[in-house]
């Protein structure tokens, strides 16, 4: 019985952990409102460090090309996202004329890209942290993928 | 009883000495584009820390280190330091006014800035332009150069050390575009409207 226990806490224990790793890096938040009659509705939240743990798992030769054309700009890259981080929160740049509304705004750690146009309302909201990690992680895909 | 009626002033004094040296001191660059007839705006707002964290990084075009080349200054016996250093030592006042029949320029010196306004009268919008640059700001930007660029990563230092000002502003019929350094980190920003 106090096996059992022992085993069902060790398992509790190994749960809260991993659930406090991929929280650790916050949460990305897509929302898509479709303005249509019969538009879609969907709204997703997802622990953020699944994405670069997930391109982990994605073929090199897929990100090839996106790592290639980022590989140039990681310099700013590694310098813009640190410093973002340190910036406090708030209206980076807004965009608005009779058909848009964009605004893109640094918030509690996360970019946020709003864009309001006549078809639909999309809300995205990354983990600066998390971006980071993903862009590093195409950026590093395979580049002797060719040998 | 006593020690707490003497230490609580001292108590608020230290609490309040700690907040403001914790107030933000953020600098922002702001950039306002609007064209009313069009309905369109643009509205870019800036910490400048992060402006001097990024620029250095950038490696594009005639951008590099923090510098950009401007052309063939020091071929030209064109150094720039030199007439900076003159003109900040140089009596307040006007130093070169042009006029002619589709524009009219004035660069002067006021208050410790380099002004500059140009009137476009030939073109269709009649267009408006001032520029205004503090000394330090027009310094740094020819410091730690070889005469043939010009130091945006000095400028952006200086600029967070200047105080509230309008870089530059520019007015015609059509659109305002206005570029200014202060401590709001938003030049105010319409809510998303959710439909």
């Amino acid at each position: 019985m106090f096996l059992l226990a022992k085993v069902g806490i060790g398992i509790m224990g190994t749960v809260v952990a991993g659930g406090a790793m991929l929280c650790s890096e916050g949460f990305m938040h897509v929302k898509v409102h479709e303005k249509q009659a019969d538009g879609t509705n969907f709204s997703i939240v997802l622990p953020a460090a699944l994405v670069p743990m997930t391109l982990k798992f994605v073929p090199n030769r897929k990100l090839a090309d996106a790592s290639a054309k980022l590989r140039p700009y990681m310099p700013v890259v590694d310098a813009a996202i640190p410093a973002l981080e340190d910036c406090p929160d708030g209206v980076l740049v807004e965009v608005t004329d009779p058909g848009e509304h964009v605004l893109i705004a640094k918030r509690g750690g996360s970019i946020v890209v709003d864009v309001n146009d006549g078809n639909d309302v999309v809300h995205v909201a990354v983990p600066l942290r998390a971006a980071h990690s993903a862009i590093r992680e195409i950026a590093a895909a395979n580049d002797t993928e060719a040998f | 009883m006593r020690i707490i009626k003497t230490a609580l002033p001292l108590l608020v004094v230290f609490l309040t000495g700690t907040m403001v040296m914790g107030a933000s001191s953020d600098r922002y660059l702001h950039i306002r584009v609007s064209n009313p007839g069009q309905n369109e705006q643009v509205r870019v707002n800036v910490p400048l820390a992060f402006a001097e964290k990024v620029i250095p990084a950038i490696t594009s075009g005639e951008l590099r280190n923090g510098k950009v080349h401007v052309g063939h200054l020091s071929a030209n016996s064109v150094n720039l330091k030199v007439i900076l250093d003159a003109l900040k030592t140089a009596p307040e006042g006007e130093f070169v006014t042009v006029q002619e029949n589709d524009s009219d320029v004035r660069v002067a010196k006021e208050h410790g800035q380099l002004i500059v306004h140009v009137v476009d009268k030939g073109s269709k919008d009649k267009e408006n332009v001032d520029v205004t640059i503090p000394w330090d700001v027009a310094l740094a930007l020819s410091s730690d150069t070889d005469g043939d660029q010009i130091n945006v990563e000095a400028a952006i230092k200086a600029l967070e050390n200047a105080g509230d000002v309008t870089l530059v502003s520019v007015t015609s019929q059509a659109e305002t575009v206005r570029i200014w350094i202060d401590s709001s980190s938003t030049a105010e920003h319409t809510s998303m409207l959710k439909k």
